[in-house]
């Protein structure tokens, strides 16, 4: 009997598939496995997701928002209206993109980096953490800056400061929270500093379109409005279309988190799309 | 009794010849009058047993690497679902080992989808080491990878596999 036993534990390799037992020697070394791929786009809708731009890549976007749907027949709901930012991004690193961007009708510059501290792994750190911050410059007729009550271009600089957390729950929803601070260097109007909570989503309906959606509630704001956002993105091979409805008509952080004074409910609803193109540079 | 088993357990251990590797290089090219598409994993591992010449690959997904990050991302999101089948897995044996020419016999399993192939190549041994180069060529359809129509003309029906693997032997 015990002869027996010898023969099962010594040969036990030789009973399982000799093909198996070779698979298992190549058993994976442990390095955690991290989550990609939380969100499509580096933005959710207006504000930006937990996603960086890949190194050595370069895209260029083209983002249009239309006027208020509520603004009647004779501009055509809106679409007579269009403002347009323009704007860069580039990853420097796999963990740091930097970016720049005009727009149109605020004419504000502004240049923005993103810094991935943490990323989710998969039965181990739960979230992807990634620092964003932003700079805008609004510019003003240069006739404005021989005003002797100016402080010239330091009057006109805004910055946004936020920590961005996201989980992918599953493998179609993403969930981001978006703590934002911004601090204007003059305002007219008391609060230099503001406070805003992001919230967004991304849910995909299929493989290549999802529906996003974000909301940014004022936590020290009178004046304006918390920001509803609802969008969808779709994937057409070479890129991604984007295509939301926002109470904004605003592009970047700074004016859309706190110059928002359209009501969602009441149809101050912005359509907008963005077009992007990515460049590989090596 | 005992002297004979003992010899006999002790024989069948040194008998298995086990060669290993980890760092094998598989490349795929897609070929179509658009676009070329070519991605590289230099992550495989692979082994091979001697003694009744087995043979084993696996790799992961996620470890190719493409010249574009958004081609990356569709690989991975869209057509092999990477998060769902993170591996791709050969196991097979070699059925022909003629001077330095072997041609291997077994079941590819990617995404999830296992077929049978056949596969040439050079297989040579120098004692220590075992070099293999071969290629192969994936149907995408025969493993439930699905193109849509929009860029269907972008990516070959058929994908040139490239494998170059060393193996050392394991003492």
């Amino acid at each position: 009997m015990r002869v027996f036993f010898f023969f099962l534990i010594f040969y036990m390799p030789y009973f399982l598939n000799a093909q198996d037992y070779l698979l298992s020697l190549l058993a994976k070394d442990k390095s955690p496995v991290y989550v990609s791929y939380l969100f499509k786009g580096t933005k959710i809708v207006n504000g930006q997701s937990v996603e960086l731009q890949a190194k050595d890549i370069l895209q260029f976007n083209i983002q249009h928002r239309f006027g208020p749907l509520n603004s009647g027949a004779y501009n055509l709901y809106g679409l007579d209206f269009s403002q347009v930012r323009l704007s860069l991004e580039y990853g420097l690193n796999d963990w740091l993109s930097v970016g720049v961007g005009r727009s149109s009708s605020t004419k504000v510059i502004d240049a923005n980096s993103k810094f991935r501290l943490k990323r989710q792994i998969v039965n181990g750190f739960p979230v992807t953490i990634v620092i964003n911050s932003v700079i805008c410059l609004k510019q003003i007729p240069s006739s404005n800056l021989l005003n002797s009550n100016s402080n010239g271009v330091y009057d006109n600089l805004s910055y946004t400061h936020q920590i961005l957390f996201a989980r992918k729950i599953t493998r179609n929803l993403s969930l981001q929270f978006t703590p934002t601070f911004i601090h204007y260097n003059f305002v007219e109007i008391k609060n230099n500093d503001r406070f805003s909570l992001g919230f967004g989503g991304r849910q995909k309906l299929t493989r290549r379109i999802s529906l996003n959606t974000e909301f940014f509630y004022q936590l020290n704001e009178i004046i304006n409005k918390n920001v509803l956002s609802i969008g969808f993105d779709i994937e057409t091979g070479g890129h991604v279309f984007q295509l939301h409805l926002s109470n904004s008509p605003h592009m970047i952080d700074t004016d859309f988190i706190t110059n928002t004074t359209g009501n969602f409910l009441k149809g101050d609803i912005f359509f907008g799309f963005n077009i992007s193109r990515v460049f590989t540079l090596k | 009794m005992n002297k004979i088993l003992l010899i006999l357990l002790i024989s069948t251990q040194i008998q298995a010849q086990i060669f290993l590797g980890n760092s094998g290089n598989i490349s795929f090219f897609s070929e179509t009058p658009i676009e070329n598409i070519t991605a590289v994993n230099d992550n495989v591992s692979a082994v091979f047993d001697a003694s009744n010449n087995d043979l084993v690959f696996q790799l992961n997904i996620s470890d190719f690497i493409f010249p574009n990050a958004l081609m990356q991302e569709h690989f991975n999101e869209n057509y092999l679902e990477s998060d769902k089948y993170p591996n791709s897995t050969f196991s097979g044996t070699v059925t022909n080992w003629d001077n330095d020419n072997a041609t291997v016999e077994g079941k590819l399993t990617i995404h999830g989808i296992t077929n049978k192939i056949t596969a040439n190549g050079s297989f040579v041994n120098n004692g220590d080491f075992i070099s293999i180069v071969a290629n192969l060529s994936v149907k995408l359809d025969d493993y439930n990878i699905k193109i849509p129509t929009i860029v269907m003309y972008k990516i070959a029906e058929n994908i040139k596999v490239h494998i170059d693997i060393k193996l050392k032997i394991n003492k």
